[in-house]
């Protein structure tokens, strides 16, 4: 693959999100540089998973688990390595145990909290242990954020990896383009950890902003994408989360920020990095910003991304990937 | 004790939320299959042309071959469930070139499909109606309206182009609109079916022939007693009824076959289902099985009422041109229904209950193509204006336009040229999905990194990977079919044009693949790197 001192000065970007735990799909973001010829990584938010499969060893000598809503049988440690695997790939968090400490656990949700603690810790250790020296062997960049969904400990582990270089709430700078980041969102129905009101978004964007020298040359990497385009259509729901139905037809709504799209239509800086509604995949122009959200299919193991050519502070094309 | 569900640990965190319900799934399928116009299709062409050939017989063995079909492509959407369609099992599965070719065959297929739809709208929906509505209120200017203006070249092509244009409106201006509709005019669809079916229950032998006598007397040229007088005619003009023929029941299964294909097509929305498995077991199991037994009632209802022989004669002297000896315009079941109903309002309601399948064919036929053109554009290998979404009401109106005007390309062909035999187009798209249900069979064993998060990875058959029996099952059902049509000279054949058309498709495909490929590669960008899978150390 050309480099960019090949390519006249242009050179890209490659963007993932929302990878939600899948151990395959933070694998193939470390093998993305390599095998799209990028130069530089940016891992959007929602780094971290969302469920702990217990893996319940039984009296027979057999485990007990569950995967797709049915009991599972697994008869021996082959199989449940096999388990680990795969549900490790689909951005779960295998966990063996006995019958009796899962029992102990399933009745305890401070307990529970305890151990998503432990093993989304654990997981990213892991990960930043597999990028380092691969990182290093090819000499690119690497930027992650965290998401709404993200523990405010994931911000710790990632500013201390010394791999990975931690993006929320900074200004840096990348090739003479200046990259704003932030993993919060506005409110959504799930109460998330890093969620605020539409003002305070406003002001903490408004505050990175203002930090700019050329905010036409800027990336805004904002989790959350601008209201009312592509990139930000998804059902709406109840106050129980269920979809919501009129005349026998899900409602389909903009979750995005207004926020968000106010700033980018006002300052109209030159791309802006979205993730946060999985189906939401597409690019989208505000004005002379390109916006693009690469959605998100980590539990089938496949990672959506978008390869992004920069050239003289310019967005040449932004092509949406399924690696 | 923990049930299966409970036995996961869940934390705060946003969710996916996927849309279409159980029913909505059921209803996009069953709407696809087009109980209507299958049943116009087999009533029509079944006792006139394949003589010796048994609607029960050719209806079931659709369904089974269906069967098999359905439940290949369940496998695929299960394991792989995303909106797309074949496209998207295609690019995982095989050479990218191949997998653009197959889906633009496939999409360009069933958009043909969508004009035929709306050309038979026409011809079998609206022009029967009003020429049966001119017949019982005995106004000749109304049925000479319909027989000859609203089934003529003219009229199909207005009608049937402009049920394009408004199914694309209702496409363009929300997917939410287009639901509604759809689930409107399947309430009227299912309405007339009922009305259609109870009328065949309140009718006997005598009433239906009292009233057509009494209606087409004096409109046939076959006698005072016009009912028998039809049968007559058309054993003159070479008409009979032979005994049961394996051969031409077998090709009559064609009839069959190509609407039960709709009852798979909740495929192409796999990416938009909230419980991926049940809902499309439901739609696509459920709208095979319920069609045909809806066909198989209708049939015993119709033949009882109006006698096989009769059938049979009226539609052949209708697709033969037997002079005198059928009715107005083509003998479709609402038509004679209707006629034997002796009633206005019946007659309308049964009509629009059969407008209404036909017309369930329509916007989702626009629909299908714009997803995968909208498909192609992102992974760069379509121009990227078609990918381009309206903000205001988040449909892809450049793709919803390209296809109205391929639409009413196809509506203009079939309307005023013969250059299409009637459906050569399934065999282009049944080759396709007969391709990529072969590409299933091995798919669990090329991609087992893809095929064990697949909820259906731990069901064996004989020891096999589920996916891998129920695509050969289908691979086999839908190459057979491929056959049945290719030698079936009446619906598709293998006529030079015809194959010249196959063949063409197939190589114009794959030639826009790769200019595109080039097009691409000039402007900076690899269209390889959309599909290409990143290998993980």
């Amino acid at each position: 693959m050309l480099r960019r001192k090949d390519r006249g000065g242009e050179y890209s970007i490659f963007f993932a999100t929302d990878v939600h735990g899948s151990n395959v799909c933070f694998k193939k973001f470390i093998g993305a540089a390599k095998f799209y010829g990028a130069d530089v990584l940016i891992l959007g938010g929602d780094v971290t998973g969302k469920m702990v499969v217990p893996i319940a060893r039984q009296a027979d000598g057999s485990y007990l688990t569950s995967f797709a809503g049915r009991e599972v049988q697994l008869a021996s440690d082959e199989e449940v390595a096999t388990f680990e695997r795969r549900t490790n790939d689909m951005g779960f968090y295998p966990k063996v145990m006995s019958e009796e400490e899962f029992q102990e656990l399933w009745q305890q949700p401070d307990k529970q909290e305890e151990l998503f603690h432990s093993l989304i810790m654990a997981r990213l250790e892991e990960w930043i242990e597999y990028a380092r020296p691969r990182l290093a062997a090819q000499g690119v960049k690497c930027f992650a954020a965290p998401g709404n969904d993200d523990s405010f400990f994931v911000d710790e582990i990632l500013a201390r990896s010394g791999t990975i270089e931690l993006l929320e709430g900074r200004v840096v700078e990348l090739d003479g383009m200046e990259i704003l980041t932030t993993g919060w969102s506005n409110e959504t129905p799930w109460k998330t950890e890093r969620e605020c009101s539409e003002d305070e978004l406003r002001q903490t964007l408004l505050s990175m902003i203002e930090q700019l020298a050329e905010p036409r040359s800027a990336i805004f990497n904002i989790h959350v994408p601008p209201r009312g385009t592509v990139l930000d259509q998804c059902p709406e729901l109840d106050e129980e989360l269920r979809p919501v139905h009129k005349g026998g037809n899900p409602v389909m709504m903009s979750a995005g920020s207004t926020s968000v799209r106010e700033l980018i239509e006002t300052y109209q800086p030159a791309l802006g990095l979205h993730g946060h509604i999985h189906e939401g995949r597409g690019i989208a122009r505000l004005g002379r910003t390109v916006c693009v959200n690469p959605g998100s299919n980590y539990s089938e193991g496949v990672l959506n991304g978008s390869l992004i050519r920069i050239k003289s502070k310019e967005i040449k094309d932004v092509q949406l990937t399924q690696g | 004790m923990a049930t299966a569900s409970d036995r996961v640990f869940l934390r705060k965190a946003s969710g996916l939320i996927k849309t279409a319900s159980n029913t909505d799934v059921f209803i996009y399928d069953i709407g696809l299959v087009s109980i209507g116009l299958g049943l116009g299709f087999l009533l029509f062409f079944g006792p006139a042309a394949y003589l010796g050939g048994s609607l029960f017989v050719a209806t079931i063995l659709a369904g089974v071959a269906m069967l098999a079909v359905g439940l290949g492509m369940l496998t695929w959407t299960i394991t792989i469930p995303r909106s797309g369609g074949i496209y998207n099992f295609g690019t995982r599965s095989m050479w990218p070139p191949l997998a653009f070719t197959l889906s633009f065959v496939e999409v360009t297929a069933w958009l043909f499909y969508g004009s035929f739809g709306a050309v038979y709208l026409a011809q079998l929906g609206i022009a029967p109606t009003v020429t049966a509505v001119g017949i019982l209120t005995d106004n000749s200017g109304v049925e000479s309206f319909g027989a000859n203006q609203l089934a003529g070249r003219w009229g199909t092509f207005l009608i049937a182009s402009g049920a394009l244009i408004i199914g694309a409106v209702i496409l363009a201006s929300g997917m939410r609109r287009f639901f509604f509709t759809q689930k409107v005019m399947f309430t009227i669809a299912v309405l007339g079916t009922l009305a259609f079916l109870g009328t065949l229950i309140s009718l006997s032998r005598s009433d239906f022939t009292g009233a057509f006598n009494s209606l087409m007397g004096d409109r046939l040229d076959v006698g005072s007693d016009t009912y028998q007088g039809v049968i007559t005619a058309a054993s003159g003009a070479g008409w009979h009824d032979p005994s049961f023929d394996w051969s031409r029941t077998i090709a009559l299964a064609n009839w069959a076959f190509l609407p039960l294909i709709g009852a798979a097509f909740s495929i192409s929305i796999g990416g938009e289902i909230k419980q991926v498995a049940k809902g499309q077991t439901i739609g696509i199991i459920g709208g095979i099985v319920g069609s045909v037994i809806i066909w198989l009632i209708s049939f015993a209802l119709i033949f009882r009422t109006m006698g096989s022989d009769f059938l049979g004669a009226v539609t052949y002297s209708n697709l033969n041109g037997v002079e005198g000896a059928s009715t107005p315009v083509t003998p479709f079941p609402t038509l004679l229904t209707g006629l034997g109903a002796n009633s206005v309002a019946l007659t309308i309601l049964i009509a629009l209950g059969f407008i209404g399948w036909i017309w369930l064919w329509i916007p989702t036929q626009i629909l299908y193509p714009t997803r995968a053109i909208v498909a192609w554009s992102l992974d760069r290998v379509w121009p990227d204006v078609m990918g381009k979404v309206n903000e205001r009401t988040h449909t892809p109106i450049p793709a919803i336009a390209l296809s109205l005007a391929g639409g009413i390309t196809f509506v203009g062909m079939l309307a005023f040229t013969s250059f299409f035999q009637l459906v050569i187009f399934i065999e282009v798209a049944l080759l396709a999905w007969a391709i990529v249900l072969l590409a299933g069979v091995f798919f669990p064993y090329r991609r087992p990194d893809i095929y064990e998060k697949s909820p259906i990875s731990r069901i064996k058959v004989a020891g096999l990977p589920v996916m891998t029996v129920a695509c050969a099952l289908g691979a086999i059902a839908a190459f057979l079919f491929f056959f049945n049509l290719f030698f079936d000279s009446f619906a598709a054949g293998h006529a030079r044009k015809s194959l010249e058309v196959m063949i063409g498709w197939f190589v114009g495909a794959f030639v826009i693949y790769w200019i595109m490929w080039f097009v691409r590669r000039r402007q900076g960008i690899n269209v390889d790197l959309a599909f290409k899978e990143i290998p993980v150390e």
